[in-house]
């Protein structure tokens, strides 16, 4: 059979492995790029009662076509509610939201993100963004989603700055410091998908994206990465999800940038 | 009270704006006022201190032009569009000056603007604890944030953020009357409580209403106008952001500006032709359709989703 979603690129393979993280029901803080692609195919699939909320105050939004940005305009009309940052970050700060979605320049072997900069804080060699609700967003949410750019410089033993703190040392470390939200459940990268153990909360590999080997996910992180004794490869996209992404989600290929 | 706070952005910038300040620039991806931003650049303002809980290019225009000495925010990036480069210059290499930047998050940005508009010293926030925002300072030093565990015996530990109370705040509206009663509807961002926060208020609009308009629909209102000093008449005062029921954001031109600041070379340039080289945003406009054409520009308007109105009947 001759199907031309049959094939997918990694973006829609990830865009796919977000998706399949988010429940029916749930309250979805959203970002923009591929989170944004992962938690509307869910909300088009298996997840349509899926609430998704925005830190520019965009709540329960039902945009016709798919928003470029956190504080795009699209999101304003058909929205339940459209406020600010107190009311988007602050049912966040409230622990309501069920997921978040995070990324960063770098995430380590406990999840903790760096977004503030490479090398020292004072003398940075890179400066980026900043917390911006990336912070807000792991200290509220029940559970976080990260997506990484999967590079040794990216995936360090120990982050440059912790901006958000995933497990901090592990163990028990997160859990005492009180915060509403649970921490991040799963890191979607660009090689595989990786979860926490649930006692030590070290990072481990479940499956490896296809076409990539265990070895070279290894040799790709910055310490010796642990892998589950059933690790296989990822799961592999319908072509009716590839359909889905490609014809009503971003159509332009604003997002899965088109080769 | 009929007394008429209408002025150009020339006067009101060079009337209440002045070198050393402290200022909100309000607002979050929407409704920002370049027009006023640009003034600043235009008349040179120097040693600001800038705060709000995200910024975009307008900050980086400022930073290049070297009116900027200390940035308190989360955020200072133009998302999916790229990092803005006269902020890494500055950060990374200090050029044209070295800046200093508080880091906060969006929230306890918020958190301390709130405070600030509600006269509450500090505030404690669930974020912020456990990351490396809490160990680095930049000028603050312990009084950045401070952990306090909870009086009220939960056991909890909470950041404390102090209140910011900037000693004025910009930011572009969709209408206002005379007076400063001004509304906003779309993306509040960090309004109302940013502005509420400062001691007083410029802003720039896309049209200016009767005070009776303002008092048919006073739900809307953002800020009432005692604490505005200055109120600013500027179509498309937000471009290349958006106004909501005006017109859309200009991303061909967020893009142009990011590509072109990349050297300092291309940053002179752009800043020269469209910040230095108009007189003020009638200009601006006029060399935006002179170069663009007048369908592009059309383009960027908003198309009409208006609103059902309510009875405020009694």
């Amino acid at each position: 059979m001759t199907d031309k979603y049959n094939d997918f690129t990694l973006q829609e393979l990830m865009a796919v492995a977000a998706a399949r993280e988010i429940k029916d029901g749930e309250k979805v803080i959203i970002g923009t790029g591929l989170p944004l692609l992962g938690a509307f195919l869910a909300q088009k699939t298996h997840a349509p009662n899926m609430m998704a909320i925005y830190e520019s105050g965009a709540i329960d939004c039902k945009p016709m076509v798919t928003p470029f940005s956190v504080a795009d305009a699209v999101l304003v009309p058909g929205a339940a509610m459209q406020g600010g940052l107190i009311e988007g970050l602050g049912i966040v700060h409230n622990g309501e939201l069920d997921v978040g979605f995070l990324g960063g320049a770098q995430i380590d072997k406990y999840g903790n993100l760096n977004a503030h900069v490479i090398g020292d804080y004072y003398k940075p060699e890179v400066r980026f963004a900043g917390s911006g609700g990336s912070n807000d967003i792991g200290s509220g949410c029940k559970r976080t989603i990260v997506m990484m750019l999967h590079q040794k410089k990216r995936f360090p033993e120990k982050v440059d700055f912790v901006t958000t703190p995933g497990y901090l040392g592990g163990g028990r470390q997160r859990e005492k410091m009180g915060f509403p939200g649970g921490g991040p459940s799963v890191v979607v990268s660009t090689l595989g998908i990786l979860r926490f153990h649930r006692d030590t909360k070290e990072m481990y590999l479940e499956s490896y994206h296809p076409g990539v080997t265990i070895e070279q996910i290894k040799a790709n992180t910055g310490w010796d990465l642990l892998v589950a004794d059933n690790v296989k490869e990822t799961e592999r996209p319908s072509s009716e999800l590839i359909r889905i992404l490609r014809e009503e989600l971003d159509p332009t290929g604003v997002f899965l940038k088109k080769k | 009270m009929n007394m008429s706070k209408i002025m150009t952005a020339k006067e009101a910038v060079s009337k209440f704006i002045a070198d050393g300040m402290t200022i909100a620039i309000g607002s979050f991806f929407h409704t920002i006022a370049y027009d006023i931003t640009h003034e600043i650049i235009r008349q040179g303002k120097k040693h600001l201190t800038i705060c709000a809980p995200s910024f975009n290019e307008h900050a980086d225009q400022m930073i290049g032009a070297g009116c900027i000495d200390r940035i308190e925010s989360s955020y200072v990036w133009m998302e999916v569009f790229g990092p803005l480069y006269c902020f890494r210059r500055a950060m990374e290499k200090g050029i044209p000056h070295k800046i200093e930047m508080e880091d906060y998050t969006n929230f306890t940005m918020m958190a301390r603007l709130l405070a600030g508009a509600l006269g509450l010293p500090y505030v404690p926030v669930n974020s912020m604890k456990g990351s490396d925002m809490m160990k680095y300072s930049s000028w603050k030093g312990e009084n950045k944030v401070k952990l306090l565990k909870d009086p009220f015996g939960s056991g909890i530990e909470h950041a404390l953020v102090p209140a910011l109370k900037p000693d004025i705040g910009y930011i572009h509206a969709q209408r206002s009357d005379e007076e400063g009663n001004f509304q906003m509807w779309g993306i509040l961002g960090d309004a109302p409580f940013s502005m509420r926060a400062c001691k007083q208020v410029i802003v720039s609009v896309e049209e200016i209403v009767s005070r009776d308009v303002i008092g048919r629909d006073p739900n809307r209102t953002v800020l009432p106008g005692y604490k505005v000093a200055a109120v600013v008449e500027s179509p498309f005062g937000s471009h290349p952001k958006n106004c909501q029921g005006y017109y859309g954001v200009d991303r061909d031109f967020i893009s142009k500006y990011i590509q072109e600041s990349r050297t300092e070379e291309g940053w002179k340039k752009f800043m020269d032709e469209w910040v230095y080289g108009v007189e003020d945003r009638t200009e601006y406009l006029k060399k935006y359709i002179d170069t663009f054409g007048m369908k592009k520009f059309m383009s960027l308007k908003a198309k009409d989703m208006s609103s059902g109105s309510v009875n405020y009947g009694f």
